[in-house]
């Protein structure tokens, strides 16, 4: 950590979140219900063990610790009645005198009940949303499918009369701005330097239903129409994108991206599919249940499941979160840092500190050098995986959500929370790296020139890297883009190394020198990460978002062989080309991206930023939709965009105070601007500009 | 800001519910202020030499906590008499 070979903390200090909620049985049944449910099921098992030798006696004490936070959380509920009452006995206004009536009288019913109409079920969720996040440090509490969860509601309301469009635009509009006042706080690394204090509420759009069809619905054209009008960070929104999904729908998200706000994000749905197949297959997992699935945090690949709810008589099926959290795992392991830890014989440049044990090969062939860098990688994830077990046992023995638990199946019916297994999927713990396309650039660079070409050896490439090829570094220049940076005076000699370096292919060119890289990589990394194993028996998964990582990593990694110099950011996100090596327009990105199998890893993470002229007016709107279309059709799991003119951001980075509610996208996120830090801002400045598509 | 009429928005500002306008953390009390509960005004806390934490009198086991809190829905309170 102290060499930020990786950024850790993020693993356990936030030891929930990156999941989908459940908000079905509190939907279903309400709180009585649940609490009579709990009752039931403690007399049931008390005493017993029912064949289960290490815990079936404690399923007694879960339930009756289930029971004591559910009527915690109903009198949490009616404290907010009573101060709605207080509110409106001194109210003068009568339009608000009335509202704070209603809204007294809707949260004194669902603190007992089951909800009658669209904006009780929306207050229930949005209950169950915040006591989550009060349980425990959480990040990326994702909402999942809110609108075909609630769509029940809101179809009869609809049919009755009750609601009517502008209503229930009111009523979203105020949920993004109490979604987006959700905060947290873990540690200063965490929270600035990996989340740059988003909190991840991501609103899963589309996908299928358990029968295959289209999922989308008019309740979710509402939620896309609400964040156009009432553009805030949160909820961020995600399309999971299926080939099932209607024309209109599809264009209703574009005309959000061409706000400018960043969302909706571009999900595969079948890639995610094959990939909780393949994880969760051994789990019970069929294809059916796996069409249930969401986004939780920025983008994470959840497993889901539908559970049947019952409304005035008719029968719908909502899908809900099932997995434990994929907040855990060994966290940002930087490889470009591996890159400069293998050169140098495990010893870290930024500090001299030793890192890993010198592996004291000569690096005579290129081979030998990649070799060397993977066991680098697993020394890596042998450490942090151990030590990320061991965190959580003692979080799962001490700390361990009980709420959150019997809201996700199926803790409820087994008796055991998530600390005995009682999630329905419990193998959400993950190997996640940043700084993918400047290893793959690095390790491009040091094949062709010092391997197959010889026009440099490696103490001179060394000696280079070192000198940060002739430049003044990127804090003393006081920009973190790799435009910005300045050359020393009289430091000639690293010119012609450094020129190499930059030249060397660069992935985003559909290049097979650099793509073949990739693809090896992949291969290698997405297989290694299932012989790792968490405290809780399951196999990792490769998890590839940088989220903002490649600030920080960046900023702790001098030049490496691609020409990249020290201190600057890392491309961004997973997929990403580094900026302005992207010479070949975004077709040849796509195909260079999509080289392996993006199914093979929980996710991978595309950013394109898009100058606004390029998709103006409808037929603009139809050529983003298929820029969109042809990434997923070649196998790219994720892709966003940043629709804005890089001159503005220039501006905004100069004069902040004429853009406060500017928001641009960084790596899963939306986030102010003025918010983010200047690493980041300089490098979504530095992405390349696309102005045409 | 000790109003009960206060809805902070964040550190350094809120709203106030009678006048329906944005006030600051640090501004004076207005004609309709109205005192909050917290625990530095409740009689059972019991203060410490650490700054910023203190004792709930009021619970047998004598549990921290500290003088900001909002106690607005605490059924021990009760309010020092000054």
């Amino acid at each position: 950590m102290r060499n930020v070979v990786c950024m850790f903390d993020s693993g356990y200090t936030l030891p929930q979140g990156r999941e989908v909620i459940n908000y079905y049985y509190p939907l279903q049944y309400g709180f009585d219900g649940l609490i009579e449910i709990a009752k039931k099921k403690k007399m049931e098992v008390a005493g017993h063990a029912h064949g289960d030798g290490m815990a079936g006696i404690n399923r007694l004490y879960n339930y009756e610790a289930a029971i004591l936070v559910l009527e915690g959380i109903q009198k949490w509920i009616l404290n907010y009645a009573m101060e709605a009452l207080r509110l409106q006995a001194k109210e003068m206004d009568p339009v608000q005198k009335r509202e704070y009536g209603e809204l007294a009288e809707c949260l004194q019913w669902v603190a007992h009940n089951p909800p009658r109409t669209f904006r009780e079920a929306m207050q229930l969720c949005w209950t169950i949303q915040i006591a989550v996040l009060n349980e425990d440090a959480i990040s990326g509490m994702s909402p999942g499918r809110l609108g075909q969860v609630l769509y029940p509601w809101w179809e009869q309301d609809m049919n009755a009369g009750r609601i009517d469009r502008e209503k229930t635009l009111e009523l979203l509009e105020c949920q993004r701005v109490k979604f987006t006042c959700i905060d947290c706080f873990a540690s200063m690394g965490v929270v600035g330097g990996v989340l740059s204090g988003n909190t991840f509420n991501n609103l899963t759009l589309g996908g299928l239903t358990a029968t295959g069809q289209t999922a989308s619905n008019e309740l979710e054209i509402l939620i896309i129409e609400a964040a156009i009008r009432c553009a805030t960070p949160q909820p961020t929104l995600s399309v999971l994108y299926d080939e099932n999904l209607p024309e209109d729908f599809l264009l209703k998200a574009i005309e959000c991206n061409k706000t400018g706000s960043g969302y909706p994000a571009w999900m595969n749905n079948r890639v995610a599919i094959d990939f909780l197949m393949r994880q969760y297959g051994p789990e019970g997992m069929t294809p059916e249940e796996a069409y249930a699935v969401a986004i939780g945090g920025c983008l994470e690949t959840s497993p889901c499941s539908w559970l049947q709810l019952k409304l005035n008589g008719k029968r719908y099926w909502i899908p809900g979160g099932s997995g434990q959290p994929t907040s855990v795992g060994v966290h940002f392991i930087s490889l470009p840092k591996l890159v400069e830890l293998t050169i140098f014989n495990g010893v870290d440049q930024r500090t001299g500190q030793p890192v890993f044990p010198p592996h004291n090969n000569k690096l005579n062939t290129y081979e030998e050098f990649y070799d060397s860098f993977r066991s680098y990688f697993r020394k890596t994830v042998e450490v942090l995986a151990l030590t990320n077990n061991i965190q959580h046992d003692i979080w799962r023995k001490n700390n361990m959500a009980i709420f959150n638990s019997l809201l996700k199946p199926d803790c409820l019916g087994k008796g055991h929370l998530i600390n005995e297994l009682g999630y329905r999927y419990n193998g959400t713990f993950s190997i996640e790296t940043c700084g993918t396309i400047n290893m793959v650039n690095s390790l491009a660079a040091l094949k062709k020139l010092v391997y197959d070409e010889e026009a440099v050896t490696l103490d001179e490439l060394k000696d280079a890297l070192k000198n940060n090829f002739g430049f003044k570094t990127a804090d003393e220049v006081g920009s973190y883009s790799l435009a910005d940076q300045e050359k020393k005076a009289g430091c000639e000699k690293y010119d012609r190394i450094h020129f190499l370096g930059m030249t060397a292919p660069k992935y985003g060119n559909d290049d097979p020198f650099v793509d073949q890289l990739l693809k090896e990589w992949e291969d290698w990394f997405c297989k290694t990460c299932h012989e790792y194993e968490s405290l809780y028996a399951k196999p990792f998964y490769a998890c590839q978002i940088s989220v903002s990582t490649h600030a920080p990593m960046g900023e702790a990694t001098i030049a490496t062989p691609d020409g990249r110099l020290a201190n600057t950011t890392f491309a961004d996100a997973s997929m990403s080309a580094y900026p302005g090596t992207d010479r070949n327009g975004p077709y040849a990105l796509f195909t260079s991206a999509t080289v392996w199998n993006h199914s093979t890893s929980q996710n991978s993470q595309m950013n394109l930023k898009i100058h606004p002229s390029a998709i103006n007016g409808p037929t603009g709107s139809k050529k983003l939709l298929e820029l969109t279309r042809a990434y997923m059709r070649k196998g790219g799991f994720h892709i966003q965009y940043n629709v804005v003119d890089s001159k503005v951001l220039r501006d905004a980075q100069k004069h902040p105070e004429n853009y406060r509610d500017l928001m641009i996208r960084v790596a899963g996120f939306t986030q102010y601007w003025v918010e983010l830090g200047k690493p980041i801002q300089d490098e979504v400045i530095a992405r390349t500009e696309y102005e045409g598509v | 800001m000790d109003c009960r009429n206060y809805a902070p928005v964040d550190v350094a500002k809120g709203i106030c519910h009678r006048a329906k306008q944005t006030v600051l953390a640090d501004d004076p009390n207005c004609e309709f202020f109205e005192p909050t509960q917290k625990c530095k005004f409740c009689s059972h806390y019991v203060s410490s030499q650490e700054e910023q934490i203190g004792l709930c009198g009021a619970v047998p086991n004598k549990p921290w906590t500290y003088p900001e809190l909002i106690t607005v829905t605490c059924e021990w309170f009760a309010r020092k008499v000054s």
